[in-house]
């Protein structure tokens, strides 16, 4: 188990850079930050992070475990890959936040409302249910993952474009779109589950 | 001009998930002017999502690798050739992934070890390409002009090439140092070719919000906003992208965004292999897909079924020379 | 003297003969001067010009000239005749290529450049040099750390007798106590081991290398290539005879029994560097408090550096120090982690590699002032500049005060001799904002200087120096041993002595060693120079030294007092006693000598004053005033060759004078000046205080503070005090001394003419 859960008793962890170097996806790149701020200035939404990545590393250094992984940063990277591509130091910083996203969900700081949260599993499911991503049903299932209300809010908001899809053959009627070797992929992808349990990602 | 039917270069295609949903007309288009460029699609067996910008959420970072594992897997039953996507999703994550794969061997033993428990195995060094790149190192933009047959004179187009299509590896050896990531060239060299005037366009590598947008438009409308505005302002008839969540991203969300911003766009959202298969005289719905807009590209649907004349399919396939290099 | 026969050989090349009416000029020398043999040529630097030249010395027809020619700054070695003395009239550079051609004002200012050469002719002489008596090649090296060990064996090396005096029982300073050493060799990346082991075998090998341990000194005599020093080695007192000598005697580190608002004294395990360099070395890395292994350390950074009321300077080595004790604690343990709290990093050149290669070992680097250091709780407090907040970094097993290094300009374990002299002879000189004392014009209180009890490093003297002007080296602000930075950075101001070392600026280890080849050149330099009797830097080569006619002398010791170099003793009658190869030939003294008493063979206030007085001053109704400059000729009068060279013109009314240093000019040359009508005077000279340019330390400040009473003498003539001015230039300032000079022109253009001419 590579991933063990940052102490929580105190408010700064000294040791919780040590940690996020090491487990965190690209973590161990995060050192070389000169804290330039080249990734929060070509951020697309940096302004409606909490904060921008560069002060976001910062705090991983001074461990601000609670703020950092409880952070919005994280989740509203639009994957657009400006910083990766921008950083001098070469910090791979889209893939930091990723991981991040995907620990912090994985370790339960992430709320239920959480809307990325609740859509990754969407997807996942149909990902690992018929191998393909449905749309309809990812949309569907993320809506409704808000509740019945809420989903039925969401699903009506977007009903004209849902409908103009259809009529374009961008939606398509019927039965989900899957692959033939589905139980193939089930065993796979739990195996993989089983290997990243055991021994993490590298 | 000697071509040879015979000789076209072989890929292992793999369309994606959106192929069969929202970015059907990139599919349709793009098998459509394979053959026109001498590319042969040989469709991936069995393909399966690739994890898109949420599955290390959904499902892990090991798992999410394992999704790339198993197309890689079927990639290698089917031969050595390159694998080729036109998806900007598909490219970044099964390129990133193969890339990742290759150069870590604990990583390429974990993933076996799961492929294994689907009787699988990935033990090639196969190489997986986007297909702008593969038109811009393999065919070339020469090549592209001279397919075509109906100019598409007189159109603007802005040229929004997005961010995962160049980012982050266009510039990169294993990307095929294609392009720049801030102000790529090859879409309006594209456009250029196809005998359409490309309008100066700053957002061209700007965000549109990505899968954010589709989980919650209200965080990103003003990405697509910004995008619209300069396309208006440089007078552009339509957007050009190669993108598939960026073309659905800034077309589908005008209406919202026009009730958002009290602005009135209504600009039509192509992608480029749209415009080739209009240039290239093909037919404007079951090769070029025109239909399957929401915002119909009415200049180009004109400049399809107008001037200039259409030839049958396979008539003057790329010769071998087409291809630029092995 | 055999009898002197002058010549004047005019040069028309270059653009002179286009500028000037040369026949003209030769008539100026053979009338006004009956200069018997004058001759023009088109190129005087051809070889037959210079053949001509040289034919007429060996016929023994001439045994002096004036090369009317170019600037005497070029082509110094083409005219050079065996003995006969040679002057430099400047067409070139300040004529004909500064001034329109064939003007009226360009043939005045041509007419007085042979004027003033003849003129400086007629008063020079070709010096005999002083040579030391019994010389010595031995250089001592004072100090056994790695500068001291690297200055012998590089010594020794050259060829030259050492003696290495070492205060303590053991070679290596505190080179010998470190663990490991930073990076000196490429890659310039990791941690290297400590060497200074092999350097002390090699000097202990070394049959050049005489090593004296447990030895102090306790007097310091005589000049370079003949000191006289007396050791004591338990209390046995020997004397040597050494030539010249490498001051390498390091550091302290800051006391930090004064850093209790950083946490000192504490807890156990709040320590310094030094002593976290112990424990690495001893391979014992534990909490003292409790014997535990160490795992979660803090280093924080400036601890009493960079602090106005600690050190006011940055100590340079701490951030690398800091780096490689972090790397080492993370390197022994993968658990480890290590934090190194700082203001500003400073890790130059190619200790950037160094830096980076502890961020990629994982070393977490906090920016931000540490505001509090508990401990109790062995929290460290920072403010993070780059959050905008505070942040409590803890509980650590280990805080580490990264202290600054102390110079030791003075030997902290002797007690201060004549505390009284000594320490306010320092203090003068560490004052970079108190006026210099000048004798017989100081007035007025100086400035208090914030730091001038911390500028003193407590302690007594290194050398003991016999020296009229005390027993220390000078030191500059913060207590570092004075050297000129720029240009001569091992030149103290005691001849023939050169720092090296952490004692001169705060340095690491491979900087320290190459400072000791640099301070070991400079000695060797010393000693030959003085077997010579050669000047040192910046006048290398001059065999000219002071001469005081003690006929005049009226013992008023100023030129003692003001010497920059110390060059001058008082005998028991209170006479001056000059030391020529302590001396730098700058000209001080003899601007001090209110009786004009201080002579060289080739520079002398009769010289100048004559040279004044030489040019054509023409009538109050002429509407051509005539303005003297003065100028230095280590940087001023480049910079003047140099406009000219750039093709830049100023005013024709300038007559320009180059002197030594501003320190030589007697106010003598000041009142003739005006006496003979000059409407102006300018001194134009390199920039004095504490970031001087001088190249004799002092002779700038001394002219400034010399000058700021000329307004008095200016009174009592009847004269504006304007008409007098002082300019700081350097030598890259070659476009912007025509506007100085132009400047001044139009500002004394507008006055009345001095009513003195014609007096």
């Amino acid at each position: 188990m590579t991933v063990a859960p940052p102490d929580t008793s105190t408010k700064y962890d000294l040791d919780f850079a040590k940690w996020v170097y090491e487990n965190i996806e690209g973590g161990d790149k995060l050192a070389l930050c000169m804290q330039c701020g080249v990734c929060s200035g070509s951020c697309p939404i940096g302004v409606q992070m909490d904060y921008g990545p560069r002060k976001l590393f910062m705090m991983i250094r001074a461990g601000m475990k609670e703020e950092v992984m409880t952070s919005s940063t994280q989740w509203n990277c639009t994957s657009c890959y400006r910083c990766v591509v921008r950083c001098p130091r070469s910090v791979p910083v889209t893939y930091i936040l990723q991981d991040l996203a995907a620990k912090s969900a994985e370790l339960g700081y992430a709320q239920k409302t959480n809307e990325n949260v609740n859509f990754a599993r969407s997807f996942w499911w149909s990902a690992k249910t018929f191998g393909r991503t449905d749309e309809r049903l990812v949309t569907a299932l993320y809506y409704f993952s808000f509740g019945l209300k809420e989903g039925y809010q969401r699903g009506l908001a977007n009903l004209k474009i849902a409908l103009n899809f259809v009529k374009r053959g961008r939606m398509h009627i019927g039965l989900p779109h899957r692959i033939k070797g589905r139980r193939q992929l089930k065993a796979i992808l739990a195996k993989a589950e089983e290997i990243a349990k055991r021994e993490g990602l590298h | 001009m000697t071509d040879n039917t015979t000789d076209k270069k072989k890929f292992t295609y793999y369309p994606g998930c959106s192929s069969q949903g929202s970015a059907r007309h990139l599919d349709e288009s793009l098998r459509a002017i394979a053959p026109e460029l001498g590319i042969e699609l040989d469709e991936l067996e069995d393909w399966n999502c690739c994890g898109a910008s949420v599955g290390h959420i959904g499902g892990g970072q090991l798992p999410n690798v394992a999704l790339t594992g198993r197309n890689l897997a079927h990639a290698q039953r089917q031969g050595r050739q390159d694998v080729v996507t036109g998806c900007a999703a598909c490219y970044l994550n099964t390129h990133g992934g193969n890339e990742k794969i290759k150069a870590d061997v604990n990583l390429r033993r974990k993933v076996n070890d799961a492929l294994a428990a689907g009787d699988l195995s990935y033990d090639e060094d196969l190489r997986v390409r986007h297909m702008c790149e593969v038109i811009v190192n393999e065919v070339g933009v020469d090549k592209v002009k001279e397919r075509v047959t109906k100019p598409l004179t007189g159109l603007k187009v802005a040229g929004y090439v997005g961010c995962q299509t160049v980012r982050p590896f266009a510039n990169t050896d294993a990307g095929g140092e294609y392009d720049t990531y801030d102000d790529p060239a090859f879409l309006d060299d594209f456009t250029e070719a196809l005998g359409a005037e490309p309008v100066p366009f700053q957002h061209k590598t700007a965000c549109c919000g990505g899968s954010v947008a589709v989980m919650s438009p209200d965080r990103t409308l003003h990405l697509v906003k910004n995008i619209l505005e300069e396309a208006k302002q440089a007078g552009a008839d339509v957007i050009s992208t190669p993108c598939p969540l960026c073309q659905t991203n800034v077309e589908m969300y005008q209406e919202q965004i026009n009730e958002k911003f009290g602005t009135d766009y209504n600009i039509p959202v192509v992608f480029y292999s749209q415009l080739m298969a209009v240039a290239f005289g093909l037919d404007a719905k079951k090769d070029a897909a025109l239909h399957r807009n929401t915002i119909a590209p009415e200049k180009l649907e004109e400049l399809a079924t107008g001037r200039g004349e259409a030839k049958p399919r396979g008539a003057e396939p790329a010769s071998p020379a087409a291809i630029g290099r092995d | 003297m055999s009898e002197k026969k002058p010549a004047v050989y005019l040069c028309k090349g270059c653009g002179i003969g286009e500028a000037v009416d040369v026949d003209a000029l030769e008539t100026v020398a053979k009338s006004e001067f009956k200069i018997g043999r004058c001759l023009q040529h088109a190129a005087l630097c051809s070889d037959d010009g210079l053949a001509t030249i040289r034919n007429d010395v060996e016929s023994g027809s001439v045994n002096r000239m004036v090369i009317a020619a170019c600037s005497h700054r070029v082509m110094t070695d083409k005219f050079q005749f065996g003995a006969a003395p040679v002057v430099r009239a400047g067409l070139r550079e300040q004529v004909a290529w500064s001034q329109p051609a064939k003007a009226e004002d360009t043939q005045m200012l041509a007419a007085d450049q042979i004027r003033m050469g003849v003129t400086q002719l007629s008063r020079t002489e070709t010096p005999a040099p002083s040579v030391v008596q019994e010389f010595s090649r031995t250089v001592m090296v004072v100090g056994g750390g790695i500068t001291g060990l690297t200055a012998a064996r590089e010594a020794a090396k050259a060829g030259y007798p050492v003696l290495l005096v070492e205060k303590t029982d053991r070679l290596g300073g505190w080179a010998a106590k470190w663990s490991a050493r930073m990076p000196h060799r490429p890659p310039y990346r990791d941690v290297q081991p400590n060497d200074v082991g092999k350097l002390v075998t090699a000097v202990q090998a070394d049959k050049q290398i005489t090593v004296k341990t447990n030895t102090l000194i306790t007097r310091t005599a005589g000049q370079p290539g003949a000191f006289a020093v007396t050791l004591s080695q338990g209390g046995q007192e020997t004397t040597e005879r050494v030539g010249a000598i490498v001051v390498a005697t390091g550091w302290r580190p800051y006391d930090a029994s004064k850093l209790g608002h950083l946490g000192h004294g504490s807890s156990p395990d709040v320590v310094t560097g030094i002593e976290l360099e112990a424990m690495l070395k001893a391979g014992t890395l534990t909490r003292k408090s409790n014997g535990a292994p160490v795992e979660r350390i803090a280093f924080v950074q400036c601890a009493g550096s960079r602090d106005p009321d600690h050190l006011p300077y940055c100590s340079s080595v701490c951030c690398g120090v800091s780096i490689k004790q972090a790397l080492q604690v993370v390197t022994r343990s993968p658990k480890a982690s290590a934090y190194i709290v700082y203001e500003e990093l400073r890790t130059p050149g190619t200790a950037e590699e160094f830096y980076r290669q502890a961020q990629k070992a994982g070393v977490i680097f906090m920016k931000g002032k540490a505001g509090k250091v508990d401990g109790g709780r062995m929290t460290v407090t920072y403010q993070d500049e780059l959050l905008g907040m505070d942040v409590p970094l803890g509980p650590l097993d280990m805080i580490v005060l990264a202290t600054g290094m102390v110079p030791n300009s003075t030997n902290p374990d002797a007690p201060a001799v004549e505390p009284e002299k000594g320490e306010a002879q320092l203090k003068d000189d560490i004052n970079p904002v108190a006026p210099i004392k000048v004798a017989g014009y100081l007035s007025g209180e100086g400035k208090a200087w914030p730091h001038i009890d911390k500028g003193v490093p407590p302690g007594g003297p290194i050398l003991n120096l016999q020296y009229r002007q005390g027993p220390h080296i000078p030191i500059l602000a913060d207590g570092f041993s004075d050297s000129h930075y720029i240009c001569f950075p091992y030149e103290t101001r005691r001849s023939g002595i050169y720092t090296a070392g952490p004692v001169r600026r705060p340095m690491d280890m491979a900087e320290s060693a190459e400072d000791a080849m640099g301070a070991v050149l400079k000695a060797i330099q010393a000693i030959e120079g003085s077997k010579m009797g050669s000047s040192l830097h910046p006048r290398v080569g001059d065999l000219s030294f002071p001469k005081i006619g003690h006929d005049k002398c009226t013992k008023c010791r100023r030129c003692t007092v003001e010497c920059p170099f110390g060059a001058i003793d008082e005998d028991e009658q209170g006479r001056p006693v000059i030391n020529p190869s302590r001396c730098r030939r700058c000209g001080t003294c003899m601007g001090a000598c209110p009786v004009q008493t201080i002579t060289f063979d080739n520079y002398n206030p009769q010289m100048v004053n004559a040279m004044i007085e030489a040019n054509e001053i023409p009538d109050e109704f002429s509407e051509k005033p005539r303005i003297l400059v003065l100028a230095c000729e280590n940087d001023a009068y480049p910079a003047i060759d140099m406009a000219g060279i750039n093709r830049h013109q100023w005013s024709p009314f300038v007559r320009i004078i180059p002197v030594r240093c501003l320190g030589s000019v007697t106010m003598q040359w000041i009142s003739t000046a005006l006496q003979k009508g000059y409407d102006g005077i300018m001194l134009m000279g390199c920039k004095s205080g504490d970031d001087y340019q001088c190249h004799f330390v002092k002779g700038s400040g001394i002219a400034k503070e010399r000058m700021s009473k000329v307004g008095e003498t200016l009174k009592s003539l009847m004269l504006e005090k304007e008409r007098v001015t002082m300019e700081e230039v350097s030598i890259a300032d070659s476009h912007r001394v025509p506007e100085v000079v132009n400047k001044f022109a139009e500002l004394i253009g507008a006055m009345d003419p001095n009513p003195m001419k014609g007096f």
